[in-house]
């Protein structure tokens, strides 16, 4: 995977730069960042069970997709939607600290529509779920946070789409 | 590779968020983020300094050494060389890893110095003078960040 800083070194290295100008000022901007980054991801580290709980309350409990003919059930595929909805949660929560989405394509995206639409699984009520989990995210860490966490999350949505 | 990008990989080995001690590091290393912006400026803003000064030292020490040798374009290569170096000690001082060190300047080092028939000995003793220079140029906070990725060269020859 690439993080921002691996980003800003390796085209750097490739000139035999040392990082300067605006190279420099990006990462400055980053460092400038950290903290908040880092007590995000401890935030939402510690509260994640909860976090998907609520994200589910929010999104797709209520609807049809619990109920018997629907997508989370029974509840060996409700448990299955928890631990994805999981997977995102954390693999977002990595991207935020690295400020870099490459983890996401990687490791998430890379093939995820084929095994969805060959599980048959349906993408819209995923992304439901994704928008609602960005709330919840946001009322979790705060604003300032909430949007760092929303370019990941909303990449993850952009990426199912 | 950065500290950032290890953490992150050792926690998605073990499929969880980070761990708190991992929280710490990471902000133990943003926290430092200004010290290594300055550091990393100092040590660009002064190579040829600490090429040049860390050079009269190390011939003072060991005059027989290809880039002391009269022939000015081994001694512009080696020197080239020593640059570099003290470019990839400043990458990871911004990195807070030793990887781009590793990756760009150490592995296959010794194969390519040996095949130049440069002794690695004079290498170790040229890049404790780098050393020695950075270190009086830079704060004792960012030599403290500096000095171990200069150990690590030397001890790498």
């Amino acid at each position: 995977m690439q993080d921002t800083i691996t980003s800003l070194i390796n085209p750097a290295d490739e000139k035999g730069q040392y990082l300067e100008g605006n190279r420099l000022d990006q990462l400055k901007k980053y460092f400038q960042t950290g903290n908040l980054r880092v007590n995000a991801a401890n935030k939402i580290g510690s509260s994640a069970a909860s976090i998907i709980s609520q994200t589910v309350e929010k999104s797709l409990l209520y609807g049809d997709i619990t109920l018997p003919g629907g997508n989370m059930y029974p509840t060996r595929r409700y448990a299955a939607c928890l631990r994805d909805l999981t997977y995102f949660l954390r693999y977002a929560t990595y991207a935020m600290l690295a400020a870099d989405t490459s983890i996401l394509d990687e490791r998430v995206l890379n093939g995820l529509n084929d095994t969805y639409s060959s599980l048959g699984v349906p993408i819209e009520p995923i992304i439901q779920a994704l928008q609602a989990m960005k709330e919840v995210v946001t009322q979790r860490v705060g604003t300032e946070a909430g949007q760092e966490m929303d370019v990941y999350l909303d990449h993850i949505i952009n990426g199912l789409k | 590779m950065s500290i950032v990008a290890k953490v992150i990989a050792q926690s998605d080995m073990s499929d969880r968020f980070l761990s708190s001690a991992e929280l710490t590091q990471l902000q133990d290393f943003f926290n430092k983020g200004g010290v290594r912006i300055s550091a990393a400026q100092k040590l660009a803003a002064n190579e040829q300094k600490i090429v040049d000064q860390g050079s009269k030292q190390f011939w003072s020490q060991c005059s027989n050494t290809p880039s002391n040798s009269g022939d000015s374009q081994k001694t512009a290569l080696c020197q080239r060389d020593q640059g570099w170096y003290i470019r990839l000690v400043s990458y990871c001082v911004l990195a807070g890893n030793s990887k781009p060190l590793e990756d760009i300047g150490l592995d296959g080092m010794r194969d390519m110095y040996t095949s130049l028939q440069v002794p690695l000995a004079n290498l170790k003793l040229a890049m404790r003078c780098l050393k020695s220079v950075a270190m009086g140029l830079l704060t004792s906070e960012e030599a403290a960040l500096a000095g171990p990725y200069f150990d690590q060269l030397i001890r790498a020859f």
